[in-house]
């Protein structure tokens, strides 16, 4: 069974002067478990409106939607969801450790499992020591890795995270791409949405790209990236000296023998990829 | 709901709301001083002074927390947070509700005390000629924070349909208004007075739905009785707390249906 389970999601609003606007134009979207999907997509693609319908924040104007087999209407159906909110907010009267005792209360956890795992949490997202000061006190940065934490804190089965490296520190950013592998690494679903394509080439298994509502492709990253191969950067050794050429995927065999031929050493062969951004940039340009 | 509940505790006295009712509570302590200057009605001006103080705090308190308590959750953005969290909308609605309505009984609680205590100072200084009914003046409390938490679920039911605090903070101010005023309209139009006969049939129907919309909160007004030690009907304060039930239920449910459908966009 697929934990996230999206089929023709459409939505639409009512915007300015009565316009119709189509945020999602039928999206149909499936991931399991131990996977790290990223929502790749251009400011105001949908990737949030896609996020806000799994969270059961807006309703779909059509489709179904499903996290674990149950309706996103039914809030049963977020038991197991640890979810951050795109620039998130929380109650800033209250300390850290005070708001993961009011999360791990909702989600129907004892007390002592709520501060064995807050203290986990928080150790994890570096903010053990700020713990008891109110978040009114905190930076940016922080109160995205409280967002974290509160995710993390009754252990679920999927996370879903709009854009979790957004406002964070070069450190913030790697540790919590460590924390994203560490969740695939115990089996867990990610569906994290970012316009940020080293993030997704860092840490996903798979990227859908969503431009103007509609989902325009989903791929394996490993993939792309292998399809991405345009050519090799091939490195020779002569008496004359050391050269480095590149050739494309299809002359490579031809080189390598000529340079056998000429009695060359051949020290390095590595291929020139199509990065994931200039991939993103075809997709959102190919209209 | 009840996790809702005590953060709703929690922020309405770190927002040092508590600690302003506080200061307010000062002025209870001028009562008697004040209530002297009436030379002869001294216990009962200072027992109006002192149910009519409760009330204004109360109406203060009904108005900016139960105007604002929905509102600042969705203007500082803590709804995404909070409704991301396996809770239905509706046990958010009753949580806040709840939260606001302890806070408004803890509060009536400790000012009614309070005005107990400067009764009991003002009896003692000046003895009042007929004897003081402190079980009035507990119901006179006990009707006034029924009017409010009413108050504050229509404050609620404003916020569901309102994305800025301007509906939820004049329209309760309006029906706060209105409400106490709709008995009195009401009894006039039907009196069959010369002056009523002149008014348009469309006045007089728009007049009396509006009684019927709008909660009628001079049943809840117990102060005369409190002030003169009147004798009070168990059978009219029964239907008062009858019609509180209701109207209340109405609100919050209406308020909770609203709300499950609203968009967090």
């Amino acid at each position: 069974m697929k934990v996230i389970d999206i089929q023709g999601l459409k939505k639409s609003f009512t915007g300015k002067r009565m316009q119709r606007v189509e945020a999602l134009k039928g999206i149909d979207l499936q991931v399991g478990r131990g996977e790290v999907f990223g929502f790749l997509g251009p400011n105001g693609a949908g990737k949030s409106t896609t996020i806000k319908s799994l969270m059961g924040l807006i309703r779909p104007t059509a489709g179904t939607v499903r996290l674990n087999g149950i309706d996103v209407h039914d809030p049963a159906s977020r038991r197991s969801v640890g979810y951050l909110p795109e620039n998130p907010a929380f109650y800033e009267y209250l300390s850290a450790q005070e708001y993961l005792t009011f999360v791990g209360r909702a989600f129907g956890m004892v007390p002592q499992r709520v501060k064995e795992r807050g203290e986990q949490s928080l150790r994890r997202l570096d903010l053990w020591e700020a713990r008891s000061r109110p978040i009114r006190g905190y930076s940016k940065g922080m109160v995205q890795r409280l967002g974290v934490a509160q995710a993390l804190l009754h252990d679920p089965d999927i996370y879903i995270m709009d854009e979790p490296m957004s406002g964070l520190d070069p450190l913030g950013r790697a540790l919590v791409k460590e924390i994203i592998r560490e969740l695939r690494g115990e089996g867990k679903c990610v569906f994290f949405s970012t316009h940020i394509t080293a993030d997704v080439e860092a840490v996903c298994d798979r990227v859908g790209v969503i431009v103007n509502g509609a989902l325009r492709m989903v791929e394996r990253v490993d993939r792309i990236m292998a399809e991405g191969i345009t050519g090799y950067l091939l490195r020779s050794r002569s008496p004359a000296g050391e050269r480095e050429q590149i050739v494309t995927v299809d002359h490579l065999s031809d080189l390598l023998s000529r340079l056998k031929e000429e009695g060359q050493t051949v020290t390095l062969v590595e291929p020139v990829r199509k990065n994931l951004e200039q991939f993103f940039l075809d997709i959102v340009k190919g209209g | 709901m009840t996790s809702i509940l005590l953060i709703t505790l929690k922020g309405i006295f770190r927002d040092r709301v508590f600690q302003g009712i506080m200061v307010m509570a000062l002025l209870f302590l001028f009562i008697p001083t004040i209530g002297s200057l009436s030379m002869r009605q001294v216990t009962e001006l200072s027992i109006t002074l002192s149910l009519s103080l409760i009330s204004f705090i109360l109406l203060l308190l009904a108005v900016f927390l139960g105007g604002t308590s929905l509102w600042k959750d969705i203007e500082k953005r803590y709804t995404f947070s909070v409704l991301g969290l396996p809770l239905s909308r509706t046990s958010y609605i009753l949580g806040r509700f709840m939260g606001n309505a302890l806070f408004l009984c803890l509060t009536a609680l400790f000012l009614g005390v309070i005005t107990l205590l400067v009764i009991l100072w003002a009896k003692g200084l000046y003895p009042p000629s007929r004897p003081v009914r402190w079980d009035n003046m507990m119901i006179a409390v006990l009707f006034d924070t029924l009017k409010y938490l009413l108050l504050v679920s229509v404050a609620f039911f404003f916020s569901s349909v309102s994305t800025s605090f301007f509906l939820p903070i004049f329209g309760t101010i309006s029906v706060y208004l209105v409400g106490n005023a709709s008995q009195e309209v009401y009894d006039y139009l039907h009196s069959g007075s010369q002056a009523v006969k002149v008014l348009p049939g469309m006045v007089v129907k728009a007049a009396s739905l509006l009684y019927y919309l709008i909660p009628n909160l001079a049943a809840f007004d117990y102060k005369l009785q409190a002030v003169y030690g009147l004798d009070i009907a168990g059978r009219g304060m029964a239907l008062t707390v009858l019609y509180w039930v209701i109207y209340t239920t109405i609100m919050l449910a209406l308020t909770a249906v609203i709300y499950e459908r609203r968009e967090m966009k």
